[in-house]
């Protein structure tokens, strides 16, 4: 076929257009993957470190105050100080995490609550107006 | 014809109860089909897969034939995919233009939306500056619509939208999405009542329990079958 000669299926250019447009720009969108849920996974390794970490704080004290040995109680305290810092960032993915699925929710049922108290004010406003007597100057 | 969403085996369940059972459907580009079937069947949960709000454990949802299973519904919402949801979505205390308005975070001027919503649907320009639950059901109906538009969508889903309106009224909007995907915009619709759609759906499917029993183009006795079915009597 020539460039010159017309297509047997002559659909609407703007058709082809917009769905190309569509097709191109779902390309470049990037998909997560469904099975890897990793909002949970954050969830549960934030729980872990935050776990972990005062564990390994609170051994670390003991492991420094039950020897004289000054080298084991400066590992004692690396121990402890790493400890700590795991547990600030375990608590700190925790709540990233948890409040993200509160305040989604919460910020859901402030929206609803508006659109109730909206609905509820216009109706007042519409039953005001249809028994009120017109008391306009003649 | 390429489809431009097409749904492949889809299961959906509700709070661990399975409500789609393999549902298979495709939409081409300019298309109109019309999902029907009686309460409780699963089509809301059809279109919501489709939207990328609810999730397919299995099964495949592609636009333009890639597979978008488990995409971000804002991603989609992005690209083209509006979805108008059962009950008019309008903001009811704000005004026609306001709620026109919210569609600018589309990156689309004021002046542009209104442009194509007023000259789509007269009437919301009439009562640009009216309290959107001060209009009627159909005006309402007919600005949910302008708002979806204004997304400049390539899909568009519609859940019921003759409910609670006048069958004059219904027959209007209809006109409208027949006129709209003859602009090239797949349109897949979900109703109860089947008599309204049928007469501008290029095909039709019959949900009935999350499984699609028939489907078809609605013309001849395909279409006598589809309300038979629908109405569940013998054809």
């Amino acid at each position: 076929m020539t460039p010159t000669e017309p297509l047997p299926d002559s659909r609407d250019p703007r058709t082809d257009s917009r769905a190309d447009r569509f097709v191109r720009e779902l390309a470049d969108l990037k998909i997560p993957d469904p099975a890897a849920a990793r909002a949970g996974l954050w969830l549960r390794l934030g729980g872990t470190l935050m776990a972990v970490g005062l564990a390994l704080a609170i051994s670390a004290y003991f492991l420094s105050h039950n020897t004289q040995n000054p080298l084991d109680q400066r590992d004692g305290l690396a121990l402890g100080l790493g400890g700590i810092a795991a547990t600030v960032v375990g608590a700190a993915l925790f709540l990233r995490y948890s409040l993200t699925g509160f305040l989604r929710f919460w910020m859901a049922r402030q929206s609803h609550d508006l659109a109730v108290l909206a609905d509820r004010l216009l109706e007042r406003d519409l039953n005001h107006d249809l028994t009120s007597t017109d008391a306009a100057p003649r | 014809m390429n489809a431009l969403l097409e749904l492949r085996a889809i299961r959906a369940a509700h709070e661990g109860i399975t409500v789609l059972h393999g549902v298979d459907l495709s939409v081409g580009a300019g298309q109109v089909v019309a999902l029907l079937g009686p309460n409780g069947a699963g089509k809301t949960t059809v279109l919501h897969v489709a939207a990328g709000v609810h999730p397919a454990p299995s099964g495949q949802l592609l636009f333009g034939g890639r597979d978008m299973t488990g995409a971000d519904p804002r991603d989609l919402a992005r690209a083209g995919v509006c979805l108008i949801p059962e009950g008019r979505g309008v903001f009811p205390n704000l005004s026609v233009r306001d709620n026109l308005l919210m569609m600018t975070f589309t990156g689309r001027s004021r002046e542009q939306i209104e442009e194509v919503a007023f000259a789509r649907f007269p009437v919301l320009g009439h009562r640009a500056n009216q309290a959107a639950g001060t209009l009627s059901g159909g005006e309402q109906q007919m600005l949910a619509l302008a708002r979806g538009l204004a997304t400049d969508p390539a899909v568009l889903l519609l859940d019921e939208l003759s409910m609670g309106l006048a069958p004059l009224v219904v027959s209007r909007l209809y006109e409208q999405v027949a006129e709209i995907a003859r602009q090239g915009v797949a349109v897949l619709v979900v109703e109860q009542f089947a008599a309204a759609v049928l007469g501008i759906a290029d095909h039709a499917a019959v949900l009935v329990r999350g499984r699609i029993e028939r489907q078809g183009r609605p013309d001849g006795g395909l279409r006598d079958e589809l309300s038979a079915l629908y109405l569940g009597s013998s054809a």
